[in-house]
């Protein structure tokens, strides 16, 4: 079955860690399970080797009022008052397929920082942390699987 | 803008999408409904903790336990990879099946809330819900002024069969429809993000690792604590975060438990917004109470009926509104017409007059009553005023007699001409209002105010005779009123009378027609009909009907009336002349007044001559046996003792309860009709003090006599005539 391809090109703003002067840009792509709902709302985001958020790169779904479902991030990111500034689509329907593209900072890669994704479907079950990807680069290209929303998401480094 | 243009706008353009909105509401009701059947409630005393425990034997990987809307009990798992939600037993654990948030495809919700149009039609959806409360709003006064006012909110409606559907039917849902408008606008504000649910973010709570081991959840004292009642989630601490909580959401908010200590870690109350949306949910979906799901509907798909009821309703105002001809500049005509009307038909009797003065050579202008006034070319004014409802001023012209009032008098007459239903007990009162108020100002009157009863052609024919006398010219007042679509009546018997005073009279039974479908399902020509109901009857070489009260139902197959020979009389000559097998061409007007309501109290009836023969109609079908009594007077019985024999059988088959026969031209034969009335004075007070309903049918002059003599006879109840027609309990069907 041809699954259309859901584009969506992100241009992250410049990174809030100062110091990094090098980034390359990373690709992210979500591929949902057919789980039987209303479009999904999926937030991605990056955090440190002890969990600590970073920063956001896409969320998928624009009302405010179901935010809160995509608990780790909504309460992880909640100190982030740009959090959503630039980087908010709508919401990513059954069986289809999210791609974001960021830029990245060298120094996040191979340090421990991993991509998490939290997803919510309505009247379906909460998902936070769907799906963990360490950004490493031997993961690159690797399909993790998530649980209970998402197929499989790989990221490629530019 | 009056608030009838904006019911009426609103309605014919939003009302489009509202019925999209309450046909698809309608579908969503299934959901609760079928919910409901698929598992049973959780008793809501069942301490959260037991519940728990029950299911972690039966479904070891729960991972979140839902407490339905509906009462059933619904836990999440993985089975493997596979996600799972099931139903379970409260009772015992038991798995009982998969639960599915809906049975229906979901592009009948996302057609209920944004018309598959995304954000914009969620912004529609809400607009939608905005303009139905205005519509009930709308429609709330509308009813209100109709009926006149909430003690008669519940009164009989009286009209076409498409204002009664309106409004019964808006009586009865407007509330709910109501309610449900504004539910919706709760729940698009915080979906539009114009309300914040809940700004604040959940609590950085972690469980502290101490060594010990995790504790079961039916051994934390919250679960322990919690009813089922209250309980809305559950969740369970992930199996490989050692620091993940409990989460436990209720009705009045949110807690967190840490899984090693059992203790509390942080609470965070309900806001009032969270409240108020889940409440709104609740009543907009009827998710938690299947009955009230099914109501909602039943009042969902009804909004259909409104939108095309209150289309037939606009088009049949559109179709009668003005469209005068030949009207000449105000500044040039002598003669000036004013209409106040409500349907439209007083404009079809102002243009007959506007006709007949402009043959004369009169120069007449014809406009709306609220633009009353006179200009020097002015000799003559005529208002023609319908009454609305209680008394009240026909819409358009609400402000006319205040207008009225303010305006210097000149000595060009001005002459008031009523139309109304004398079934209304406020019969022609604002043309006496506007007559009153003429007078009280000075303004001279060429005639006498005259009250011409549903919209009679006879007497404005007649009153066009004073007219042409008074003005001294000849002039003919030929009213032809449209006339619904007719149908062909075949005669199949007759029962002949010589009648009094030699006028010969006859009760005709005609064959009801087979008809096409068409005309026994539509609004006109010869669908149902009831005793009471007239027949307009078409003679030729005349386009103007006349009416005839129905002796028969069409329960009872056939067209029954009873025609007495009129001096001259166009139809009465048609109707006694006619053969066997001979047709003739008719159609139905319902009398909604007078017809006789399902009643188990007695019922009084009253005629004289051929008056009784819609009486004798409702004797007919009196199938219930409630007690009726019929007072009927004649001239001789011999002569017009209309209906005898029947008379006689419905007697004994127990149908006619009491019969009292009087005769005017027979010595000691108890005079007129109201003369026994009087002799019967207790009896009557005491059928009328047990609630008796009342209908008289027969001359003018007879239901004067009738009224003023129950008015006596009454007075010890402290009732009268007036009163009891107030509370519909009083009809006259008068010729």
């Amino acid at each position: 079955m041809h699954k259309p391809l859901l584009t969506i090109l992100a241009t992250a703003c410049a990174l809030a860690l100062p110091a990094l002067a090098h980034s390359r840009q990373v690709t992210l792509t979500a591929q949902l399970k057919n789980y039987g709902g209303d479009g999904a709302y999926l937030a991605a985001y990056v955090t440190d080797a002890k969990g600590a958020y970073v920063r956001t790169l896409w969320v998928a779904g624009g009302k405010a009022k179901y935010h809160k479902h995509l608990s780790d991030w909504s309460r992880l990111s909640a100190g982030d008052a740009k959090r959503l500034d630039g980087v908010t689509g709508a919401s990513v329907g059954a069986g289809r397929t999210l791609k974001v593209t960021a830029d990245l900072a060298d120094a996040l890669i191979d340090a421990g920082y991993e991509i998490r994704i939290d997803a919510a479907a309505e009247n379906m079950r909460d998902s936070p942390s769907e799906v963990r990807v360490p950004l490493s680069k031997v993961n690159v290209g690797k399909p993790q699987a998530g649980q209970l929303y998402i197929q499989s998401v790989t990221f490629q480094l530019q | 803008m009056s608030w009838k243009a904006i019911h009426r706008w609103l309605g014919l353009t939003i009302g489009t999408l509202a019925v999209v909105l309450g046909i698809s509401g309608a579908v969503l009701a299934i959901d609760p409904v079928q919910l409901a059947w698929q598992a049973p409630a959780a008793p809501g005393d069942l301490p959260v903790a037991t519940l728990v425990e029950r299911v972690i034997r039966t479904v070891p990987g729960a991972e979140e336990i839902r407490h339905l809307p509906s009462g059933a009990i619904v836990v999440f798992s993985f089975a493997g990879d596979q996600p799972q939600a099931s139903y379970v037993d409260p009772a015992d654990g038991r798995v009982l099946g998969a639960w599915q948030a809906s049975a229906l495809p979901r592009w009948i919700k996302n057609l209920h809330r944004s018309l598959l149009l995304g954000d914009v039609g969620r912004w529609g959806a809400a607009g939608t819900a905005l303009a139905m409360g205005v519509l009930c709003v709308s429609a709330l006064v509308l009813l209100l002024r109709r009926m006149g006012g909430w003690r008669r909110l519940a009164a009989r409606v009286r009209g076409s069969l498409a204002q009664r559907i309106h409004v019964v039917g808006g009586r009865v849902v407007l509330v709910v429809l109501c309610l449900t408008s504004l539910t919706a606008l709760t729940m698009s504000a915080s979906t539009l993000g114009l309300v914040a649910l809940d700004t604040r973010t959940e609590p950085e709570v972690l469980s502290a690792i101490t060594g010990k081991p995790a504790l079961a959840g039916a051994q934390l004292d919250m679960l322990k604590s919690l009813s089922v009642r209250n309980l809305r989630k559950l969740n369970f601490p992930g199996a490989t975060d050692l620091e993940d909580t409990w989460k436990v959401s209720t009705a009045q908010g949110q807690g967190w438990i840490d899984r090693y200590s059992g203790q509390m870690l942080a609470w965070q109350d309900a806001t009032f917004a969270q409240r108020m949306n889940d409440l709104a949910v609740v009543l907009h979906t009827g998710e938690a109470a299947w009955p009230w799901a099914v109501l909602l509907g039943l009042v969902g798909a009804s909004v259909l009926v409104f939108w095309l009821s209150g289309i037939v309703i606009w088009w049949q105002a559109r179709r009668q509104a003005p469209h005068i001809t030949g009207n000449t500049p105000l500044a040039q005509a002598d003669v000036l017409i004013f209409v106040a009307s409500e349907g439209g038909s007083t404009w079809g009797f102002a243009q007959t007059l506007q006709d007949a003065l402009s043959q004369c050579g009169h120069r007449v202008h014809t406009s709306a009553l609220e633009k009353f006034q006179t200009v020097a070319a002015t000799r003559q004014v005529f208002v023609l005023a319908a009454t609305y409802g209680e008394g009240q001023a026909p819409a358009h012209a609400s402000q006319a007699l205040a207008h009225i009032a303010q305006l210097k008098a000149s000595d060009v007459p001005v002459t008031v001409l009523g139309f109304g239903d004398r079934q209304f007990p406020a019969f022609c009162a604002y043309a006496e209002a506007l007559d009153q108020t003429l007078r009280a100002q000075g303004w001279p009157a060429l005639l006498p105010l005259e009250c011409i009863h549903q919209q009679s052609g006879q007497q404005f024919a007649r009153w066009g005779d004073a007219l042409a006398q008074a003005l001294n010219k000849p002039l003919v007042l030929a009213h032809v009123p449209s006339v619904p679509p007719t149908a062909a009546l075949t005669l199949i018997a007759r029962q002949e009378y010589p009648g009094a005073s030699g006028q010969a009279t006859a009760i005709l039974r005609f064959a009801w027609p087979s008809g096409s479908l068409r005309s026994r399902l539509g609004t006109h020509g010869l669908a149902r009909f009831s005793a009471g109901d007239l027949v307009g009857i078409v003679p030729p070489g005349s386009a103007v009907p006349r009416y005839y009260s129905l002796a028969s139902g069409w329960e009872d197959g056939f067209l029954e009336i009873c025609v007495r020979q009129m001096s001259d009389g166009l139809c009465s000559t048609h109707l006694l002349g006619l053969k066997m097998g001979e047709s003739i061409t008719a159609f139905i007007r319902p009398n909604p007044g007078f017809a006789l309501p399902r009643t188990r109290k007695p019922v009084l009836l009253i005629g004289a001559g051929t008056g009784v023969a819609p009486l004798a109609g409702f004797i007919r079908r009196n199938d219930r046996l409630t007690p009726m009594h019929l007072y009927f007077g004649g001239r001789h019985p011999a002569q017009d003792l209309y209906f005898g024999a029947d008379i006689q059988r419905w007697l004994r088959e127990g149908r006619l309860a009491r019969l009292q026969t009087v005769f005017s031209r027979v010595p000691d034969g108890g005079g007129y009709v109201q003369d026994a009335l009087r002799r019967d004075a207790d009896r009557v007070r005491g059928l009328v003090a047990q609630g008796a309903i009342v209908r008289v049918c027969g001359s003018r002059a007879m239901a004067q006599g009738v009224a003023e003599t129950l008015d006596v006879v009454l007075a010890p109840l402290h009732l009268s005539v007036s009163t009891l027609k107030a509370k519909e309990r009083y009809a006259e069907d008068v010729f």
